[in-house]
């Protein structure tokens, strides 16, 4: 873990979920964006979080010629590696909502997706049976969580008051998102772009606090 | 999960798996066995993201022509495209294979393998097989050994990766648990035996079925398709 931190310019990639040693809190992960003006993550995040056309054609810049190598290093046919960038910086824009700063860095996030998509598009060339796409053998962690994810806003069936008590023992990146939901009633929408997150990242920071406050409130069945 | 295991693959297989250089049969044999195994899921990470930062730090290749290239109706194209707001949460029809009395659960790649349908073969000594296609370059197939049983002696032609899932396994080189990941190759005299019984996957890697870089792992492979000489 210590050296994936380093490798990924000190973002914390760790997540809280189950049972993970060396796990630490998501601390300052806003405080290392806010650093970095044009950095890959804030532009990723504004395409997330407000489809923000002007931050996907700067990463389009930045990742075409990154994409295009790697298509020809895995295909060599400059066809399909045409058609990679093309896959795979569309999925970029499908999939930036549900980026999770706290798994890895925006070029990490970007290479998984891009590898996955030419693996996809090199079976389908291939004639391969399709009983099994690259998202089942690299899975995301945390698919099939998603179902767990907190929908309904301010819906945790307890007194705000309850909650007060009990939500400063959380990981301050997880307080921070439990506020802004369940006392400032923001939407995912709305507190995402306040506290300058992704909204994937919101999403599994609240699935972890709402989580670990229910434990501490008890009642978690 | 499984915390005692013994057997893992090789560092530049895991590499190539993290870089999407294998073959499909062996990706698949890859991911079951990192996801039964912590410390490869800790080492494949690691690699993914270095795998990521060589890559976004390489320098730009020549794209010829394509330099010039206008996106801009491309990016107009993809950016009126709805984005996805969560994963869609597929459900697998089928994640246990029931052998006899067991059932097993399979890790995800393979139960989605598994998912259309095994259909078993039965072999001499108490071996069955059933067969997956994957690629065209490995021979894929779960194996379940029945408790007590013996696989004839056999010689493999090319490479031989063995996932265990269930139970165990011996050789002349060792016992094997589950999540073990056993390669073989054709230097071996292979004799495997189970006493408690054993669910396998196995990948057999025909002449092409690595990429240039990563045949030198393994002994050169003869201009063999898939046939394990067998000898009585």
């Amino acid at each position: 873990m210590q050296n994936m931190s380093t490798a990924l310019g000190g973002f914390n990639v760790g997540r809280l979920a189950n049972s993970k040693p060396q796990r630490t809190p998501g601390r300052a992960s806003q405080a290392v964006i806010g650093d970095l003006a044009d950095s890959d993550e804030k532009l990723l995040i504004a395409v997330g979080n407000r489809q923000d056309t002007q931050a996907f054609n700067v990463l389009f810049s930045r990742f075409a010629t990154r994409i295009y190598a790697m298509g020809m290093k895995l295909t060599r046919n400059e066809q399909l590696s045409h058609d990679l960038v093309q896959e795979a910086m569309l999925t970029v824009w499908q999939k930036a909502p549900l980026y999770d700063l706290d798994r890895g860095n925006a070029q990490s996030w970007i290479f998984t997706l891009t590898r996955n998509r030419c693996f996809d598009m090199l079976r389908k060339i291939k004639r391969q049976p399709s009983c099994v796409s690259a998202d089942d053998i690299w899975p995301q962690d945390g698919d099939g969580e998603h179902h767990l994810v907190h929908e309904e806003q301010g819906s945790l069936e307890v007194e705000v008051a309850l909650i007060e008590r009990h939500y400063t023992s959380l990981p301050a990146p997880q307080q921070a998102v439990i506020e802004q939901i369940y006392m400032l009633d923001r939407t995912h929408e709305e507190a995402a772009a306040e506290l300058m997150i992704p909204l994937g990242t919101l999403k599994s920071r609240l699935r972890l606090g709402v989580g670990k406050l229910k434990q501490l409130i008890g009642i978690e069945k | 999960m499984t915390t005692d295991v013994n057997y893992h693959p090789a560092a530049e297989l895991l590499e190539a798996f993290a870089q999407g250089t294998l073959s499909t049969g062996l990706s698949v044999a890859l991911s079951a066995h990192i996801e039964l195994c912590a410390s490869c899921r800790e080492e494949s990470r690691r690699l993914e993201s270095t795998s990521a930062l060589a890559w976004s730090q390489a320098p730009a290749q020549e794209r010829n022509e394509d330099v010039t290239e206008d996106f801009s109706a491309l990016i107009a194209s993809i950016v009126k495209q709805p984005q996805l707001k969560e994963l869609s949460s597929e459900q697998f029809s089928v994640d246990k294979i029931h052998m006899l009395e067991h059932s097993v659960t399979l890790p995800r790649a393979l139960a989605k393998v598994a998912s259309e349908g095994l259909v078993w073969k039965k072999l001499a000594g108490g071996i069955n097989q059933a067969q997956v296609t994957l690629d065209d370059e490995t021979q894929c197939e779960f194996i379940y050994m029945k408790p007590g049983s013996q696989v004839p002696v056999h010689k493999h032609q090319g490479n031989e990766i063995t996932l265990v899932l269930d139970g165990s396994f011996s050789d002349e080189l060792g016992h094997y648990q589950a999540a073990d990941f056993v390669v073989r190759n054709q230097a071996h005299l292979h004799r495997p035996a189970s006493e408690e019984g054993c669910l396998c996957f196995a990948v057999l890697d025909g002449p092409l079925a690595f990429t240039k870089g990563l045949a030198r792992l393994f002994n050169p492979i003869n201009r063999y398709r898939f046939r394990r000489a067998t000898s009585q």
